[in-house]
């Protein structure tokens, strides 16, 4: 196992959920971010605090999509059973603004597996908010 | 040729620096922190990048239409065409596809040298002064 890149900041998980071992240097720059298991599925969670705000104080929107492409990444890695996969196309909907101190959750679906790309979607809520959705395509690498 | 930063909000800075030239192309220096695992640009940053150039595209048409007014991102299409690599210079560019009263359509591109890296379009709300 290759030793997780530590985050800038040290944040408590909430209750139940674990830290996520993070390997890209970008994911580890903007986290922690954790996650925990709900009905057999990885969900996924972070704190928003300053750094991630735009200049309006919402959380930016390309902070939503790093985490978007971290996670949505993490379940199409799984659907390739394991395979390398590389983000082809990612489309994001800002349905409403999440603030400082927010706890985003990320729950991840796979549409669909063909041999060489799958297709993982996406929605992300604030207590009972829904704040995003996003859909995806991903490249299994090595295989047409 | 001389630049200044554009997004300086945490995040924009926090990820950046992103600058902007005198000829208006945005720029961007790819250091290490900004890589995954495999040493290539991040694809979340790779699309703040975009989000940066577009968004910043946007907040300047809905100023130039009304005093004050501001933008806010409903949407984000962005396509993953090469990889950034560690030591690349991003140049990225947008323009507005077009202008209603309360939305914006924006395109724009994120290029090292002649290869393009992305292609993004976004749909932006314009919030006038007098909205909340």
């Amino acid at each position: 196992m290759r030793t997780p890149i530590p985050s800038p900041v040290t944040v408590e998980p909430p209750q139940g959920w674990t830290l996520s071992p993070l390997h890209d240097p970008f994911e580890a720059h903007v986290g922690p971010l954790f996650e925990r298991e709900e009905d057999g599925e990885r969900i996924f969670g972070f704190f928003a605090d300053k750094r991630h705000l735009d200049d309006r104080g919402a959380v930016h929107e390309g902070m939503l999509m790093t985490f978007a492409d971290a996670f949505l990444g993490t379940t199409a890695h799984r659907g390739s059973n394991g395979k390398g996969c590389v983000t082809v196309s990612l489309q994001a909907s800002f349905l409403a603004e999440a603030k400082a101190g927010d706890f985003i959750e990320c729950r991840t679906h796979i549409d669909r597996t063909t041999r060489a790309i799958i297709f993982v979607s996406a929605r992300f809520s604030v207590g009972e908010e829904d704040v995003m959705t996003a859909t995806s395509l991903w490249k299994v690498l090595g295989e047409r | 040729m001389s630049s200044r930063q554009v997004d300086t909000s945490g995040f924009g800075a926090y990820a950046g620096p992103v600058l902007r030239n005198e000829a208006g192309s945005f720029i961007f220096e790819i250091a290490d922190h900004h890589l995954n695992g495999d040493d290539r640009l991040h694809g979340g940053m790779m699309m703040t990048l975009a989000s940066v150039v577009l968004g910043t595209v946007a907040k300047e048409t809905a100023a130039g239409k009304s005093e004050g007014a501001t933008v806010r991102p409903l949407s984000l299409n962005c396509d993953f065409v090469s990889a950034g690599e560690k030591g690349d210079t991003v140049e990225g560019s947008a323009n507005v596809t077009r202008a209603t009263r309360t939305v914006l359509f924006i395109s724009g591109e994120l290029r090292v040298g002649p290869r393009i890296l992305m292609t993004a379009t976004g749909v932006y709300a314009i919030k006038g002064t007098d909205e909340k």
